[in-house]
This record gives C-alpha cells, structure tokens and sequence, in this order.
C-alpha cells in the first residue's frame, strides 16, 4: 500500500508540447483515483510518469514520501493495466501471470498460490494452460488484472483498462474491478476518457483537460458543485445545460422580497435565498453576464409536478424527444440566449437550446411551448470571462 | 461483358498452370538429365546412373557438403546475433541518432558486393584470414546483415510498445525483455533471415572461390570446377545440382511453419 504525491509535475515532450502541466495530486493510501478527461488531455501521459515510462520534466513525484523521478520503472513496485492488455502472446495464461514473480526470484510453491488465488478471484481457472489468443476479450482484461494482483504490488496503474470491451462487458468488468480494489486495498490510479466509469469507480476523481487539473474531489461533489465551466460540461450526461445569462435585481415578488434573477433569453428565474446563501459572491455579478448551468435533471414537465411556484416555470417550444425508456431527453428551444460550449466559448453549432431529463410519463410532444419547471434550489452560475463557478 | 464465374475460375487455373510448368520446368530438366550419361544426354533419350558416378568420382561431395553447412551455420548465427539484438535497439530503443545509423545500415544494401570484394579481400588479407573458413564466414556475415537487421527492425516495430513496456513493468531490463519477450516473438522474422540467407550463402560462388583454399570449398564452388575442364559433363552437373539443392529443401521445410505461422496473435485486443 503506498501514497503517491505528484507535486508540480510537468512533461514537456521534446517538440515542445507540454503534456502534462504543473500537476498537483495526492493518492492517499488505498484510495482509487481516478485520472478523467478527453482525449489528448494528459492523463495518459501523467500515469507513465508515476510507472516511470515517462521521464518526467519537472516537479516530484513521490510514493510514499521518497522521490521516485530517478528510480526505474521496475524498482518502483508498481503493476500496471494497459489499454491492449499487453499479454505476452507466447506464454500461457498461468506463465502470464506468473512471469513478473518469476523474475522477482520467488519460490515456486508461492507462485503458483499466488497465481492460484488470483486465477479463482477473477474465475480464469478453467483458462490457465490456454493462450491468450485463444481467450475472449474480457478473459484477455482479467487475465492483464491478474498479471498484476499477483505482484502485491504497492500500487496498480490502469489505463484505460476497459475501452477494448463492448458495452455490457465494460459495465460488468467495471463493477467488478471497483470491488476487487475495494477488498484488496491497493491504491490505485485509473485513467479513462469516459466520465461514468469516473465516477462509479473513483473515491476521488480528477479532471483533467490541457495537461492542467481542473479539479479534484470525491465524484458527487464533482457533480453538485463543478469548479469550472469545463468540469461542468464534461461531467454528467446529458451534459449541464449552459446558457449567457444576466444576473438583475427582481422587481418586490409576491412576498415583497427583493432578490437578484437570472436573466437568459426571454425567460426570468428567481434565485432562492438558500442559494443565494450558498453563492455570497453572486451579489458582485449584480448587473453583469454570467454563464447560468442547469443540469438536464433539474427541469422537469410542469404539468407533472404540479409547481405552484410562477418563478421558476419557464414556456419552452420543444424541438426534439428523445424516448430512453427509463426517461425521456426533451430539447427545447431558448430563445435569443447563446448556448455556451464546455470551454467557455459561444458554440455557434448548436442552437441555443435546453436539455431537459424528463419522467418518460410526460406527454410534452415535439411543436408544443410546454412549461418547465427548474429547480432553483440547484442553480450553477460561472464567471463570463474566466469561467470559474462563482461561489464565494 | 460479365465473366461467368465459373469460367473466370477456369481461366485463373489455366493461368497458374503455365506459371506453375514454367517454374518447375528447370527442376524436371535437372532430375531428367542427371540420370543420363553424355550419349543419353545428347540423344535425350535412356537414362543411366553415370551422372552420379562421374559427380562422386571427380568431388568430394561429402566433404563440400559439409564445407558450406559450416559456412553456412556460422554466417548466420553471427548475422542473426547481430541484426536481432541491432533491430531490437533501433525498432524499441530511443536514442539520439538511431535514425541515421538506421539509414546507414540500410544504405548497405545497396552496394554490390562484386564492388567491394577486392578492398575486402585486401583487408581480410592484412588480418590474415584469407584461405580460411573464418575469412568467408566474416564476408558472408557483413554482406548479409544490413538486410537482416533491416527485416528484424521492421518486424519489431510491429510488436506493441506496450507489450514491451509491460515487461518492463514486471521487472525486467531490456537485456532480458530482448531475450525473453522480443526475441521469442520474432520467432518467425528469424526463421525468414535463416531461410533467406541459407539460400544466398549457400548458393554463392564469388565469396567462396575467392576466399576458401581447395581443401574447404563449398559444394557450389566444387560445382562450378566440374564445368571449368575442357569438357563438361551436364548429367553430373545436374546431379550435383540436385545435391546442392537438397539442404535448401529441408531448411526450408523446417523453418516453413514459422515463416506461415504468426506468433503475435492474440497478444493484444
């Protein structure tokens, strides 16, 4: 078990592309921490450099307080999952799993515990004398897991372990790799590009997006309380409805309280006290844009819930339905309110529209001005220019 | 106008056969006439074994044989040394320069050895390695490995650099990565550089004449000797042919399921 610090790491490739930018991040003791974000973002890269595949520029890493930067990757004690498996394809599955004990000069009764044990975890018993061409690709996945439970190592290393898997098959190794962490304790970094195997997986997850951290945090609070514009857009799917707004003071509403709306369009939405609780550094963006987020969730069919609330239903001409079977995605057109893409930029591709996640018993039907509720209680508001959530 | 299947079948077939009789043609005429003696040969018709008697009479067969299977064998154990553990460093190995040593070695495949057989004979002279087995085993090794190392390079490109970072993860450096990772993979490149360079040595004369005294000739070099009299005798030639051609055969043969055979499958997705 071990503790890994990346204190201001930096890979900076030698045609000058930097990867990797000044990344802090710390893996506590059997914790899994998960590495997320686009293609091309660094992630990959950040995890070669803790498995020492990656020299890295500058910045420390170290596990469990010591400065591995120098140490060679086999001196680290570290097992890792890559993408292809990476089985060696003349050796049987028991030879797999046990070449890396081999070489470590372990007894063989030991080994071959080692290897039994693993092989009964991950159920490949029946597929120990078989080669790796002759096994299906999840066999091939749990037989790269089991190459690497059987070091003990002091931590495991995962890239993209389940992108070769179709669908079901990534859902079913997925939940089977969060538990097998889980009961053996070992601090794990585990890279992926797909935010749900993020946020089922990780006890912490970390955004990445330019070789920068955009943030880090357990996954519900990713979720509930994004630091950024583009934390926002990436995590959640659909993704956060992001929209130019205006922050204005309302008129004396019904209770003859005063209180700032948010202005998008042609639509008005009352701020609730509580949030407005939450977000003291609102009352600076009096008068001026801000990028308001709504998760899809978040509206909902009026008609349904009954909302007495004329503050928060907005009329919203619907453009599309999209049948889920457990839900129902309605899009609905937003008047003259830009759509704000994920990096804080007007997306001019899209229609300025909205997601809306809906209870599939909603009879909303395309070409109708149905009314939405939003659920004001759940407001996200990001600063215009440097697309930070404004919080405090 | 459409080709009905059928006859473009046929039409294929039709055409193998011609390539396929024009191929095997010089071997028929070979085995035909090594069973001859002059008068048959002439005469094309009848057939005797005084080839074979005449080809033992004037060659030491046994001996020549055994000549180029030891030039054979150490040439290409020194060029598989060279071009597996070279091809290796340049195919997975970064270092500063590696592309132009690699453009180096390629580039001497494009000198012909007739070019520079006297400035090498010259230099294995000054070592004194001339009229020896070591002299034209050291010239068979340096005029076969740029391609070598050139096809083992190649090969090792096509493993997954994961694959070898993996075995780099579990603990090993990448003297034995080469050995127990790389090297049984390249299973059947190797089998191709044996394959191939047992047929080019084996069949060469220019190195052989040039190097070996009487006593270590090649059975190609003894072969050529046969024809230098002022008579030729062509069923003996022929014999001696199909003698020479016999260990290609079985090299052949037991290097072919490696050379079909791919071992990388299955070693990722």
């Amino acid at each position: 078990m071990a503790r890994i610090e990346l204190d201001s790491v930096t890979k900076r490739f030698s045609d000058g592309t930097v990867a990797v930018n000044s990344l802090d991040l710390t893996v506590g003791d059997g914790e899994l921490l998960v590495l997320v974000g686009p293609s091309g973002c660094g992630k990959t890269t950040a995890l070669r450099m803790v498995a020492g595949l990656e020299e890295v520029t500058s910045g420390t890493i170290s596990i469990d307080g010591l400065p591995v930067n120098n140490v060679e990757p086999r001196h680290r004690d570290i097992a890792m999952v890559f993408q292809s498996y990476a089985l060696y394809p003349h050796l049987s599955v028991y030879e797999n799993m046990a070449f890396s004990l081999k070489y470590r000069k372990i007894a063989k009764s030991e080994i071959k515990s080692r290897v039994a044990e693993a092989a009964r975890v991950l159920e490949l018993e029946p597929y120990l004398e078989r080669k790796p061409r002759q096994l299906s690709g999840g066999q091939r996945q749990r037989v790269a897991m089991g190459r690497a439970i059987v070091r003990q190592p002091r931590a495991f290393l995962m890239d993209e372990p389940l992108s070769n898997l179709d669908a079901k098959l990534r859902v079913q190794m997925r939940a089977e790799i969060g538990q097998l962490q889980r009961s053996l304790g070992v601090t794990t970094i585990y890279v992926t590009h797909d935010q749900t195997e993020a946020m089922t997986l990780g006890t912490k997850v970390a955004v990445i997006s330019g070789g920068v951290l955009q943030q880090v945090a357990a996954p519900q609070d990713l979720y509930r309380r994004p630091a950024n514009l583009f934390v926002a857009g990436f995590i959640g799917s659909p993704p956060m409805n992001l929209i130019d707004a205006r922050l204005e003071r309302a008129d004396a509403g019904p209770g003859g309280t005063l209180g700032p709306e948010v202005v998008f369009g042609p639509h008005r939405l009352r701020i609730p006290a509580s949030v407005l609780a939450e977000h003291p550094g609102l009352d600076r963006y009096l008068g001026k844009e801000i990028v308001l987020g709504i998760r899809p969730e978040h509206l909902t069919d009026a008609s349904l819930v009954g909302t007495s609330d004329g503050g928060s239903v907005i009329d919203l001409p619907i453009k599309l339905r999209e049948e889920l079977g457990s839900e129902v995605h309605v899009h609905g057109a937003i008047g003259e309110a830009a759509h704000v893409g994920a990096d804080g930029s007007d997306d001019v591709h899209s229609l300025a529209s909205l997601v809306a996640r809906m209870d599939p018993r909603t009879k909303i039907a395309v070409g109708d001005t149905a009314p939405v509720a939003v659920d004001a209680d759940h407001l996200h508001f990001f600063d215009r220019d440097t697309g930070a959530s404004i919080r405090r | 106008m459409v080709i009905p299947r059928r006859l473009s079948t046929w039409g294929l077939f039709a055409a193998m056969i011609v390539v396929a009789v024009i191929m095997l043609y010089p071997f028929w005429y070979m085995i035909d006439n090594a069973f001859r003696n002059g008068g048959q040969f002439d005469r094309q018709s009848g057939h005797s074994f005084a080839g074979w008697h005449q080809l033992f009479a004037n060659l030491p067969v046994a001996g020549q044989l055994l000549n180029s299977t030891l030039v054979c064998a150490a040439a290409i154990v020194i060029i598989l040394a060279v071009s597996t553990t070279a091809g290796f460093a340049f195919a997975k190995l970064q270092y500063r320069g590696s592309g132009t040593i690699f453009l180096l070695v390629v580039s001497a495949l494009m000198v012909p050895l007739q070019s520079i057989i006297i400035p090498e004979y010259v230099n294995l002279a000054k070592f004194n390695l001339t009229n020896s087995y070591a002299g034209a085993v050291l010239v068979y090794a340096a005029l076969g490995t740029p391609f070598a190392t050139f096809l083992m390079a190649t090969y090792y490109r096509g493993i997954s650099d994961e694959l070898i970072e993996a075995a780099v993860m579990d603990g090993l450096g990448y003297e034995r990565t080469f050995l127990n990772i790389a090297l049984p993979l390249s299973l059947p490149a190797i089998a191709t550089v044996t394959v191939l360079q047992f047929i080019q040595i084996w069949d060469d004369l220019l190195v052989g004449l040039l190097f070996l005294p009487a006593n270590q000739r090649t059975i190609t070099v003894g072969l050529a000797t046969l024809s230098a009299g002022r008579t030729t005798s062509i069923p003996a030639l022929m014999a001696g042919s199909i003698v020479s051609a016999i260990p290609a055969i079985i090299v052949y043969l037991i290097f072919q399921r490696h050379l079909i055979k791919g071992l990388t499958l299955g070693m990722g997705r």
